[in-house]
């Protein structure tokens, strides 16, 4: 177990050519959205006190920017906020970006993020005449935002084709975790994506790390009993988490964003506070691992 | 198809690139599609079971001419002398008993040309806390009373090389694929299937409470993960 007493010295890594070192463990601030006020304070200190910098969040995740305004106006100096916007014109993206400034009750956002990319058209939205990023970059040069970034769980070419489309991108956030690795198909190469962002000195922020399959239909299970408020179902063991933190950590990522439910965060610090890389023979297992849970092909008695 | 891990990181050593390879117990494909991928000139995928050869054509053909899957008896491979480059055992040995290893490797040995390559992919003994061990000894069991041969022999690494050394082969490296191995609801359902399969064969009422608890610990068990995949490389004497 973590010593409480002291603080705990988180492993950091260069957010790309920022100058942010963040932590291997980004907050997801979304978590926040699903507990009251003084819960979300405690959060909030409870994370800190595991050395986190690096905090996401985004208008769309419920309440959380206003939950977490409190205690982040607090601790302004030692937490890297990064946010996000759904708008991808530049009126949309500016209203946007000021109402998250206005929620979050703070002067400047560190990193502002275009988010969830998916189509070709909005990357010619967001980068024409009148785009969100023409936004984003008046907004850096009032000093109302630091940094440039990206989301995105959509296509990896389309990721790629934002990279070569967007000069002062720094930062990629997209999904990563045993199940993409292990498929060798165009629609999962996000480790091209890391390479390709590593080469160009973009940070890569990891999401979907913990997914362990999608919910069951909601004629099985409605939505409002599902055990977690996660998109997907989660690994939920003290060990499944921390496999599926190491198996992320060590791609290459900056950082591994946390899960959204609250109830998995002390999990995900706990696995981050103790990363110590894995090796490579343990990194199958875990691709071999979820191969086999959604393989096509019958009777494996092999690896 | 997804090549897997343990075949990507079995071969990113071994000269495959225009060489003939020979995919020794062709499984569903795996290692022949790695060699594909690879580069390999030709891939002579043999198996011994019909439903694999099947799988294997269906998931890799893909209309190449490099693949010829060739349904024989790895004791008898239909090969000349002297034919391949670079042999492929991925998860072979733990179904040969100690008598049709030493075959298997005398007549690998066969067809391997002088500075053949040749890559043995496979598990070590469980150790003693695994309890898939059970499993394993229960369908081991169930073979041992229907055949009079083991279904699965886990050999430690050492004695499979000391095996090919025994013909000539020099060992090049050593590697471990998994660590751990992990045994899924679809690996262990599938060794339950096997055992009952013998169990059918078994005398009198032995074959139904090994089948019976063969089904039971599958599951019981559900998955673990537990063991070591390993990788040998060696090189036939020029």
């Amino acid at each position: 177990m973590t010593d409480q007493s002291k603080a705990v010295d988180m492993r950091t890594r260069p957010l790309g050519e920022t100058g942010h070192e963040s932590t291997v463990m980004t907050f997801g601030a979304i978590a926040l959205n699903w507990v009251e006020q003084e819960a979300a304070n405690q959060m909030v200190e409870h994370v800190l006190d595991y050395g986190v910098t690096h905090f996401d969040v985004a208008p769309m995740y419920g309440d959380a920017e206003l939950k977490l305004g409190p205690k982040l106006r607090q601790h302004r100096e030692d937490i890297f906020l990064g946010c996000k916007t759904q708008e991808r014109e530049y009126e949309g993206a500016r209203r946007k970006l000021e109402q998250s400034l206005n929620r979050l009750g703070v002067e400047t956002i560190d990193l502002y993020q275009v988010h969830g990319l998916e189509y070709d058209e909005e990357l010619d939205t967001i980068t024409g005449d009148g785009g969100a990023l023409e936004a984003f970059r008046d907004a850096k040069d009032e000093g109302l935002i630091d940094h440039i970034g990206l989301t995105s769980h959509s296509r990896p070419q389309l990721i790629l084709d934002a990279i070569d489309r967007i000069d002062d991108l720094e930062s990629l956030m997209f999904p990563l975790n045993p199940v993409v690795v292990g498929k060798d198909d165009e629609e999962h190469d996000y480790e091209a994506v890391l390479a390709r962002a590593d080469e160009e000195g973009i940070g890569t922020l990891g999401i979907k790390a913990f997914a362990d399959g999608p919910w069951p239909p909601t004629d099985e299970l409605p939505e409002t009993d599902r055990p977690f408020a996660n998109w997907y179902q989660p690994v939920r063991s003290p060990g499944e988490i921390r496999e599926r933190f190491d198996f992320a950590a060590s791609q290459g990522l900056t950082s591994v964003v946390s899960a959204g439910d609250p109830k998995l965060v002390t999990m995900i610090l706990e696995a981050a506070a103790q990363y110590d890389g894995m090796d490579e023979a343990a990194q199958r297992s875990l691709i071999e691992q979820s191969r086999h849970d959604d393989s096509p092909v019958p009777e494996q008695l092999h690896h | 198809m997804d090549v897997p891990r343990t075949v990507t990181a079995a071969l990113e050593d071994r000269p495959v690139d225009g060489r003939r390879c020979l995919e020794a117990g062709a499984g569903v494909g795996n290692t022949t599609a790695g060699l594909l991928d690879r580069g390999a000139s030709r891939v002579y995928a043999v198996t011994d079971r019909r439903e694999d050869a099947q799988t294997t054509r269906c998931r890799v053909d893909r209309g190449t001419d490099r693949l010829a899957v060739l349904e024989a008896d790895l004791r008898s491979i239909p090969l000349p002398d002297d034919s391949v480059d670079l042999i492929t055992a991925h998860g072979l040995c733990n179904v040969l008993d100690p008598s049709a290893l030493s075959m298997v490797v005398a007549e690998l040995t066969r067809v391997a040309v002088p500075g053949c390559h040749l890559v043995v992919d496979d598990y070590d003994p469980l150790p003693a806390e695994a309890a898939v061990r059970e499993l394993f000894a229960v369908e081991n069991a169930a073979a041992n009373l229907a055949t009079g041969r083991p279904a699965l022999t886990f050999y430690p690494a050492t004695v499979l090389r000391h095996q090919f050394e025994g013909q000539g082969w020099t060992s090049d490296r050593e590697r471990t694929l998994l660590e751990p191995v992990p045994w899924t609801e679809n690996h262990l359902g599938t060794h339950a299937d096997t055992a009952v399969s013998f169990a059918r064969d078994c005398p009198d009422d032995l074959g139904e409470s090994l089948a019976e608890r063969a089904d039971g610990l599958a599951t019981e068990l559900g998955s673990e993960s537990a063991g070591r995949m390993y990788s040998l490389a060696l090189q036939l004497q020029a």
